[in-house]
């Protein structure tokens, strides 16, 4: 194979197959990244048992598949570093040479390295300008080469005996007729399982309002109604299995954590150990992809300011390996994915100190632990005494909360001083269906996430009050809350004007409430979230539109827009 | 100004006209869901078998008077570009006429008017003995951004 590098200035020749195949051209980077993620997984266990024949083939055997395709493609750039690597792996396979840290670092180096030049390939079929991996890869080449040199020197005394020579036969072969794994699944482009998924969307919205036509009310057609019961039951299962076909094991976010966590160690200085479970839980697709930063974020954060040095945890009874574990699991309608360390915990006090001095608290308030905890969630507030390069400077924890919040989750602490810090991440199981309750206003009619309302209450006229400078507010228990009328917020003609004529529902977003006036509560439904549509974004308390089970929308409300709203409202006013 | 077949459509005593590129179907008025914060001529949003689509009066985008929806109240539903996007978007009409071929040789430039000077008006045509105003949908709902709210 010749050796000559690809010039990235000149009309990539190293391309034309793929961009004649757009299908062979998927194929190639989908098996490429399964590859990739496969040896990073094993070469992290090879780490561990460098001995481990059948890992080494596992490492061994996707660095041949790779090389073999990209250069089958004539992607020489790829192939050539693929095997470079195949070969220097290929003496610890043959037992020539035992795998030692530095293989292990050039195989990781190579992972990140190859990843680099196949996303940078996809940038250039796409017609974007590549960048230069030239210098990268020749680094890397002379550190292969300076690791063979030296492995030479380190020949174990007995020479590869007839048992190595048949395990390598037995390896190429298996190498050599690799081919797509015959596990039972397929590969299916995601643009299609979205379109399907829209699709008995649709499906499930006309066969409710079929259902609910009132001309098939007044019938009593046995026979229909069998039939309907039936076409129900059907669309709910084809609903709930094209949901599930969204859903994929977590298990390739946590590995990346595994990695991660591996290179903090390195660089923290801290003896660092990961246990992982439940990489089996599965959840939708785009959630999984999302949530990894977050993790990645707290897991930074457990380092940097909950293990401690492993002196300091001798001296406190601990283990000198800090304890790092992430798991998930399924409760209720959720996921729940916990991130915990065992270090010194969450400092109540400290953080306290810093509220009060903030401003955050009053001074004398007796705030809950819980809302001591919540403060590290809050922009710029890390008690951190010095900024590490890890972290920052206290901007990762907010960061995690709001992409939680994006996906419609929710965070919760659990930390004790001196014993760690565990974060509880409960998602949704799906992001296309929200329990909403159905609110009525004038002759329209809204829905509030459940997850956003408090409480619901009928108010008693001498609970309600006007208070100067804040407008109207209402005592719910101890509480002296905003009040709005959601005819107010929105314009609606209509709408009881009366508290005593009206519903109150308590909305709560980010520790803020606002108590919300409206003419009456219609009920509690499952509803498929509808986006309003790319041509009208941001509609000031609105986070969506819903299709209602008699085909007509509602708007979904967005609390925290809502409680703005009323701010907004009242300091205009005031 | 292209020829090519053109959907027509009446409000009031007019006889407006858009391209059938943009055209994606015709439905008749049905419930509108109404969304606060938006132009008095965006009247909200309709479920369109299972999608979400904003509808635009059209007379009130061309500013004429409001009427009363009737039996033969249409929507319209086309295809815009929207940043560089194609979205679909209602159009509210009084009732739809025909569909027309319309040649080069019956277009003429539009007239002076302040409204053709933002584009909305791509030409005038003269078919079967009426006059037709021939609407640039893109400019009238789409790119120019209107419904699009700042972040």
């Amino acid at each position: 194979m010749s050796s000559s590098v690809p010039d990235p200035l000149a009309p990539d020749p190293d391309l034309a197959v793929l961009r004649g195949d757009p299908e062979l051209a998927r194929t190639f980077f989908s098996e490429t990244f399964d590859h990739l993620s496969s040896i990073e997984a094993r070469i992290l266990d090879l780490e561990r048992t460098p001995d481990d024949p059948k890992a080494l083939n596992d490492v061994f055997r996707p660095f041949h598949s790779l090389k073999a395709n990209a250069g089958a493609l004539g992607i020489e750039s790829v192939e050539e570093l693929a095997h470079r690597v195949e070969n220097l792996l290929d003496r610890a396979r043959s037992g020539e040479h035992r795998l030692g840290q530095a293989e292990v670092e050039i195989t990781l180096a190579a992972v990140d390295l190859l990843t680099g030049m196949m996303r940078d390939v996809e940038v250039r079929l796409a017609g974007g300008k590549g960048s230069d991996f030239r210098e990268r890869r020749a680094a890397l080449i002379a550190t292969i080469d300076r690791v063979a040199e030296q492995a030479q020197d380190t020949r174990p005394s007995e020479a590869p005996s007839e048992d190595d020579d048949q395990q390598r036969t037995a390896g190429n072969t298996r190498a050599a007729g690799v081919e797509s794994a015959t596990s039972a699944s397929v590969k299916v482009d995601t643009r299609k399982l979205d379109s399907l998924v829209d699709l008995v969307g649709e499906l499930a919205i006309v066969q409710s309002m079929i259902q609910q036509d009132p001309q098939l009310a007044g019938r009593s057609n046995e026979r229909l109604y069998r039939n309907l019961a039936q076409l129900h039951r059907i669309t709910g299962e084809l609903q709930r299995g094209s949901i599930s076909m969204r859903l994929v094991p977590i298990r390739h976010t946590f590995q990346r954590m595994s990695r991660l966590v591996r290179d903090l160690g390195h660089k923290s200085g801290k003896a660092l150990e990961l246990v992982v479970s439940g990489e089996d839980t599965e959840l939708d697709r785009n959630v999984v992809e999302e949530i990894s930063d977050p993790l990645m974020h707290m897991l930074r954060n457990s380092v940097d300011h909950g293990i401690e040095d492993p002196q300091t945890r001798q001296r406190n009874g601990k283990p000198p390996q800090g304890r790092l574990s992430i798991s998930a699991y399924h409760e209720g309608g959720n996921v729940i994915i916990a991130v915990a360390d065992d270090g010194g915990g969450l400092d109540t006090e400290k953080l306290y100190r810093r509220a009060v001095a903030q401003k955050l608290f009053e001074p004398g308030a007796t705030p809950s632990e819980a809302d001591i905890h919540a403060l590290i969630f809050r922009p710029g507030f890390s008690t951190a005494s010095h900024v590490t390069e890890m972290s920052g400077r206290g901007i990762g924890m907010d960061v995690v909360r709001r992409n939680v919040e994006t996906l419609r989750g929710r965070i919760e602490i659990r930390s004790r001083p001196g014993q760690g810090t565990t974060f509880l991440i409960k998602l949704p199981l799906t992001l296309a269906t929200v329990e909403g309750l159905i609110i009525g206003v004038g002759a329209e009619r809204f829905v509030l996430p459940t997850f956003s309302v408090r409480e619901s209450l009928r108010p008693s006229p001498h609970r309600v009050h006007v208070v100067p400078g804040e407008g109207w507010m209402i005592q719910v228990r101890d509480d002296l809350l905003p009040l709005a009328r959601l005819a107010d917020l929105f314009g609606i003609e209509g709408g009881a004007i009366e508290p005593d004529q009206a519903v109150v529902v308590v909305l709560e977003d980010d520790m803020q409430c606002l108590a919300l006036m409206v003419d009456q509560l219609l009920g509690k439904q499952e509803i498929v979230i509808k986006s309003l549509g790319d041509a009208l974004v941001k509609i000031n308390g609105v986070a969506g539109g819903a299709i209602l089970a008699d085909g007509r929308i509602s708007l979904i409300l967005d609390a925290g827009g809502l409680i703005r709203m009323q701010r907004e409202m009242s300091s205009r006013a005031a | 100004m292209s020829a090519g077949k053109y959907l027509t459509f009446a409000l009031d005593r007019e006889e407006y006209a858009v391209s059938v590129l943009h055209v994606r179907e015709i439905v008749k008025i049905m419930d509108i869901t109404a969304v606060p914060q938006l132009p008095p001529y965006v009247k909200g949003v309709i479920n369109l078998r299972g999608k979400v689509i904003p509808v635009v009066d059209m007379r009130l985008k061309l500013g004429l008077a409001a009427r009363d929806y009737s039996e033969r109240t249409c929507i319209i539903v086309a295809e815009v570009t929207v940043r560089n996007r194609a979205v679909m978007m209602g159009v509210i009409v009084d009732a739809v006429s025909d569909v027309l071929s319309i040649s080069a040789d019956d277009l003429a430039a539009p007239p002076d008017f302040d409204i053709s000077k933002n584009g909305w008006i791509e030409a005038m045509a003269t078919v079967k003995g009426g006059l037709k105003i021939l609407l640039n949908l893109d400019k009238m709902l789409g790119t120019d951004g209107e419904l699009i709210r700042a972040a």
